[in-house]
């Protein structure tokens, strides 16, 4: 039996079972559930052979799946990710109801985005992504009512999205009378872009939702905030990257691949619209999203929300990496991709376990749990410095990589926009470390215990990467140099702990990490010989504070209002919110439907009269309308 | 073999040059303002003692170990810093290994430092520390922009980001950086003020408002070896100006010219100056500094 039919079968059919067991046992659920996708994982990755294509026909359809390098990448994040999120489940969930309907969504879930990647085709292609809506849209209103309206904006997204890509793939069809992607992308290589830029705007959108590109990502804070922590690290940290893997096939594969430069008038509104226009707007939208997610995201109190938001900006570089298309850029953005899971991944577990432990993850309530849950700290502070971009860890050397690559090939506004955002990043990493667990230590959390080794494992494993990663990316270029050559990038160079630029200057990170390794131990060592031993341990409340002496209850937590100074120095940019455009466009159409209902009361004798006087209109009107 | 004990002999020359140039320097600001104000201020060597009579002292207390690990990191930040620039042009014992990093990977390792002092003043519960890291994160953001508009302009106009390729370009060519790019440098140099945080930018530590900010917890051993840090970090910063903008230096002598009179223009800047609000503080790089940063690059691009 093929590879691919096996996986999906595992997923799904324990989808299934752990959906039936919850009968018996609460954990027996989610042990299923990590069963499933852990041999799924081992199974696909002993049998995996990127040469092998299923061909079959199913109501007059041909469908075909297959497994490229690009997808390759791509199950990486899907199926490692989804692995640890379903370990890190099974106590994260432990005290909820429902088991039973939230481990079906979640291996719905990761066995239809392994469906996206398998799929060769636009239809099924189609019918995964829409599964894999669907599942999400489930757990995201899986914490009850008031995460209705927040469900309500994801699908209404999802859906304006989906539509986008119906249409687009039944306009390709119409041209290449042929389903398959590899078809249209050859077809494209033949006829060129003209006259098929709507289909790829189209597609983009479809895409573009998924990923949260502005000004589709309205939907996304809320949703990663209010879904179950062991979901959203999965939702964030691959769901969005299928967005992405569907972007870098439509800016890589066609935009920038088949981009003749050409500027064919299309007429009325597509007037002068050529490929390197569409490349232009996405990478300013991202770069866009980057600002406007790290602005917003260090606004926030709640650490949850602050993530969600955080996580729009990192995917508005993504987005800005591919569209700029040279080679560096494209690994830069790729890297980023992998990377952002592994981090993101491991900050959403991390806030999982503090809201599991503590109860709450708005800053303003908690503070100060550095020592009662030491390894969630070191987890969360080792992926915030990869989220940062400070070496040695990894995200610097995707951050590196999207400099290097917007600079040498001459976008240098778009540099200092992504710097900006990377820049003010910073204040919401140190926000975030702050907030939850260094601080004033409060009465209310003393009896705060760390979180259980279950969902220790996956969050340290993960965070062990992003440390990986930082010396050694070339564990990870090596398969995204062959995800490349698939979408038309020859001979990328790339070497085990040497980045480099076109214009041939370097870091070599192992010197990196050496150097920073030797300094902070020699100087651990001194210190904590000479200096840390025979000194004891005194509370918060134990300070310099001009002489006074504060007493237990005086509070000294400085949380609200954190970085009120900044909030004020870039005001004018707070201003207009994407948000309250739609929610305004939103109200405007409640009151024309208030209005309609006034029509369609819904009273039989109502719709009576409605024909009565319709009659009545044409009888006067008859000689007129006849003539 | 011959190789690593040089490598390692020119880090340890390099550290305790830097360090003794930042501490001297410390100490002729001291004196400087002191003049200025019209005292007799303390000798110029005053900042040895000070630094140490604070690492013979021992430390009692202790607020947990990301505090313990506060100083580490700062120093860790300023040494690796002072590793990846080179302080000379053509230098046998000073050059390190400044061929194996470039400006972005300095402007990213810069924020490891002051990130990880941020986290061990956070542990020590003390509101005003948290304040202090608040006002100085925001304010790196404002003064990065204009500094990294100016260190773009220079890798646009000199097609590299290698530090020392851009030393050897200027000299080669015998033009400074501060001629052939006039305007990025006073971008740059507008950048440099905040980065020095003296006033009218030191709202971090902020006399007799945060009672010394993020550092109010630290004493003892811990104290000087952040105080021997930022003197590294200092001399760092200002070799990595010299070399962009001056042409780099032949040898020690020069070199101290230069960073000493590139020292002095926040120095004067900051005597005349009464402290600004922190979102003035932040705004003000986002004015005339921006705007000489986005001609610098147009000039680069043109």
């Amino acid at each position: 039996m093929n590879t691919y039919f096996v996986v999906l079968l595992i997923l799904f059919g324990g989808a299934i079972i752990s959906f039936a067991i919850n009968k018996v046992s609460y954990l027996l659920s989610g042990i299923v559930a990590f069963i499933a996708t852990a041999s799924a994982t081992v199974f696909f990755y002993l049998n995996v052979d990127t040469d092998n294509f299923v061909q079959f026909s199913l109501a007059g359809f041909d469908f075909q799946w297959g497994l490229n390098s690009l997808s390759l990448l791509f199950t990486y994040i899907v199926l490692g990710l989804g692995t640890l999120a379903t370990l890190y489940s099974i106590q994260y969930m432990r005290f909820k109801n429902n088991l039973g309907y939230f481990y079906f969504n979640f291996l719905l879930g990761i066995g239809s985005m392994m469906g996206i990647l398998f799929s060769q085709d636009f239809i099924s292609f189609f019918i995964f992504w829409e599964i894999m809506t669907w599942s999400s849209y489930l757990i995201v209103v899986y914490n009850g009512n008031k995460t209705h309206k927040i469900g309500i904006k994801y699908m209404i997204f999802s859906g304006i999205g989906a539509y986008a890509m119906l249409m687009s793939i039944v306009m390709i069809y119409a041209d290449v009378k042929s389903f398959l992607i590899a078809d249209y992308i050859d077809y494209i290589s033949q006829v060129g872009l003209s006259g098929h830029y709507l289909q790829i705007i189209l597609l983009i959108v479809g895409f573009g939702v998924k990923s949260a590109l502005m000004p589709l990502h309205v939907w996304a804070p809320k949703a990663y905030a209010n879904s179950p922590m062991g979901y959203t690290s999965l939702f964030s940290g691959a769901l969005s990257k299928m967005g992405v893997y569907g972007l870098s096939i439509v800016l890589l594969s066609l935009l920038t691949n088949f981009n003749t430069g050409e500027n064919v008038s299309l007429g009325g509104l597509f007037e002068g619209i050529n490929a390197e226009f569409i490349r232009i707007i996405v990478q300013w939208l991202g770069a866009i999203t980057a600002v406007m997610g790290t602005l917003y995201a260090l606004k926030q109190n709640d650490a949850k929300k602050l993530l969600a938001y955080s996580s729009i900006a990192q995917l508005g570089y993504i987005i800005t990496g591919l569209a700029i298309g040279t080679e560096l850029a494209v690994m830069g953005a790729l890297f980023l991709a992998v990377l952002h899971a592994i981090f993101k991944g491991a900050l959403f577990m991390a806030m999982g376990a503090v809201e599991r432990q503590a109860g709450t993850t708005d800053m303003t309530k908690i503070s100060g749990l550095v020592r009662k849950m030491p390894f969630t700290f070191i987890v969360t502070l080792m992926s915030i410095i990869a989220l940062a971009g400070i070496p040695p860890l990894g995200g610097f050397v995707g951050k590196w990589l999207l400099y290097e690559g917007m600079i040498t090939s001459g976008h240098y506004f778009l540099v200092v926009l992504i710097f900006f955002s990377s820049t003010a990043a910073f204040l919401y990493c140190y926000r975030i470390l702050f907030g939850i667990f260094l601080g004033q230590e409060e009465k209310e959390t003393i009896n705060v215990r760390e979180a259980p080794i279950s969902m220790l494992i996956p969050m340290l494993l993960l965070a062990i990467l992003t440390m990986v990663f930082g010396t050694y990316p070339g564990l990870l270029f090596e398969p995204i140099a062959n995800a490349m050559s698939y979408i038309g990038y020859n001979d990328v160079v790339w070497e085990m702990s040497t980045i480099s630029n076109v214009w041939g200057d370097k870091v070599s990170l192992d010197y990196v990490s050496l150097t920073i390794f030797t300094v902070f131990i020699v100087a651990m060592i001194f210190l904590t010989i000479k200096n840390y031993k025979g000194t004891r341990y005194v509370t918060t409340k134990d300070i310099s504070t001009s002489g006074e002496m504060p007493t237990e209850n005086e509070n000294l937590t400085f949380q609200l209002n954190f970085f009120q100074p900044f909030e004020r120095a870039v005001a004018p940019l707070y201003k207009r919110s994407m948000d309250k455009i739609y929610n305004t466009i939103g109200e405007s159409l409640d009151a024309l439907f208030n209005f309609v209902r006034t029509i369609y009361t819904g009273n039989g004798q109502t719709y009576a009269l409605y024909v009565i006087v319709f009659l009545v209109i044409m009888l006067i009107f008859k000689d007129s309308i006849f003539n | 073999m011959e190789d690593i004990i040089y490598k390692i002999l020119g880090a340890i020359l390099t550290i305790i040059t830097a360090f003794v140039v930042g501490i001297t320097y410390g100490g002729l600001t001291r004196k400087v303002i002191a003049r200025v104000q019209n005292r007799v201020g303390p000798k110029f060597y005053q900042n040895f003692f000070d630094v140490l009579k604070l690492l013979s002292k021992r430390t009692a207390i202790n607020h947990g170990v990301m505090q313990h690990f506060a100083p580490m990191f700062i120093f860790t930040s300023a040494v690796t810093v002072l590793m990846f620039i080179p302080i000379l042009h053509d230098g046998l014992f000073f050059s390190n290994f400044s061929f194996h990093g470039d400006l972005i990977f300095l402007l990213y390792i810069m924020p490891f430092g002051p990130l990880g002092m941020a986290l061990g003043a956070g542990q020590t519960g003390n509101p005003n520390s948290a304040i202090g890291v608040t006002r100085g994160l925001s304010q790196m953001v404002g003064f990065e922009i204009p500094f990294v508009l100016s260190l773009v302009a220079l890798m646009v106009q000199f097609e590299t980001t290698s530090v020392t390729e851009i030393v050897n370009i200027q000299v080669e060519s015998g033009v400074w950086m501060i001629f052939s790019n006039p305007f990025a440098f006073l971008a740059a140099l507008f950048a440099m003020f905040g980065m020095f945080r003296y006033a009218p930018f030191d709202i971090v530590g902020a006399p007799a408002e945060l009672a010394s900010g993020p550092a109010s917890e630290f004493g003892g051993k811990y104290l000087a070896i952040m105080m021997s840090s930022s003197s590294i970090f200092t001399f760092a910063k200002l070799v990595l100006y010299v070399n962009l903008f001056f042409g780099g230096a032949e040898n020690l002598v020069e070199l101290l010219i230069k960073t000493f009179i590139l020292y002095m223009v926040p120095v004067v800047y900051g005597l005349v100056s009464p402290r600004y609000r922190t979102e003035q503080s932040i705004t003000y790089f986002w004015k005339w500094p921006l705007a000489l940063g986005v001609i610098g690059m147009i000039w680069a691009i043109i």
